[in-house]
């Protein structure tokens, strides 16, 4: 397994995880209710987790708010299909153009609800922030595979220039 | 060749602002979009990484950002909990409290000009409550941090790698000759 895979697998892995507790937060409510509040509780400091702002799961909110669903689900799935659109060893990125035109929709959503021009639904909001997440890992996959890979070339010079040489092979 | 700048100061100074957008309530209300202050915050700091290189240093490499971000959140998260706890000591409950005036003033107004449903503006009046007695107490306190330092340096680190992808200047396509 090439370096770059293994980081991709590693990283895919950390976002499922974190994708899972999201989802097992209203699953474990009626069953383990412990393990249900410190899920909601690790969730807390980077979501408000308001009821009216948030898709339900057997009568329970998610562990974070509709908008931050659409960000971090959207997010695994563009991982999860990252492969097919590029290679895991470029280290190139897209025009920084993208990345403006996926925020975009998010911002406006955000405008014109403090604004009163237009009040939000769940609808919108999932669907602003699975614009934003669905482009992220092409900003972000590329230079972590790339950071990990200089990192390990630091520690291991001879192991990095071996996958260096390996990476040129293929 | 000269030596790439030191990290530890831009570390220091984004994680200053990490922690004090996090830790000042009210202003901490912008993490609650997915941790966008921490993200920021790893964003400016290899945007300050960047503007201290110079002719004849080596380029900025991605591994650069991943360190970065590590090193602002870490020192974020302690900045945020020192800040609160600070603001908590020095200020008490009377801070919480003008911070809850004005904020329950701003929801009040939103509620009356019909952009937040009402039941909204009681839950996050009823969340706003909850956060001030969270914070008051010493497990909250110790409980804060501990999450903090897991979830600032995973998004600095993210918004560190934002800002590389961003930020970097784009080294023109070598061309291989032909024979």
């Amino acid at each position: 397994m090439s370096n770059s895979t293994k980081v991709y697998s590693v990283f895919l892995a950390l976002v499922a995880a974190w994708c899972a507790g999201i989802v097992l937060a209203p699953l474990l409510a009626s069953g383990e209710p412990r393990v249900s509040s410190l899920l909601y509780s690790i969730y807390a400091p980077i979501c408000h987790q308001i009821d009216a702002r948030s898709m339900h799961i057997e009568g329970s909110k998610l562990a974070v708010c509709a908008r931050c669903s659409g960000i971090y689900f959207s997010f695994l799935i563009s991982v999860l299909l990252y492969p097919l659109f590029r290679r895991l060893a470029s280290p190139g990125v897209p025009n920084r153009w993208w990345l403006s035109i996926a925020i975009l929709p998010m911002a406006a959503d955000v405008f014109l609800t403090i604004t009163g021009i237009h009040p939000g639904s769940i609808v919108t909001r999932a669907f602003t922030g699975i614009c934003f997440g669905a482009v992220l890992p092409f900003y972000l996959l590329p230079p972590l595979i790339e950071a990990v890979t200089q990192l390990q070339t630091r520690r291991h010079p001879r192991g990095g220039l071996l996958y260096a040489r390996k990476a040129q092979q293929t | 060749m000269l030596e790439k700048p030191n990290k530890l100061r831009v570390a220091l100074i984004s994680g200053v602002v990490i922690g004090a957008v996090s830790g000042i309530p009210g202003i901490s209300l912008i993490n609650c979009c997915c941790c966008a202050g921490v993200w920021l915050g790893g964003l400016m700091a290899m945007y300050l990484y960047k503007q201290q290189f110079t002719e004849g240093m080596p380029p900025l490499e991605s591994s650069d950002a991943l360190i970065l971000g590590l090193m602002s959140g870490v020192v974020g998260a302690f900045v945020a909990t020192l800040t609160s706890v600070l603001i908590l000591l020095i200020f008490g409950p009377v801070e919480a409290e003008f911070v809850k005036s004005i904020f329950q003033s701003f929801v009040e107004r939103m509620g009356e000009s019909g952009n937040v449903p009402s039941d909204l503006v009681d839950q996050l009046k009823d969340q706003l409550d909850q956060s001030i007695r969270d914070s008051a107490r010493i497990s909250g306190i110790f409980g804060n941090l501990f999450i903090s330092l897991i979830i600032y340096p995973i998004f600095a680190i993210l918004g560190g790698l934002l800002g590389y992808a961003i930020f970097r200047r784009k080294t023109p396509p070598q061309t291989t000759p032909t024979p």
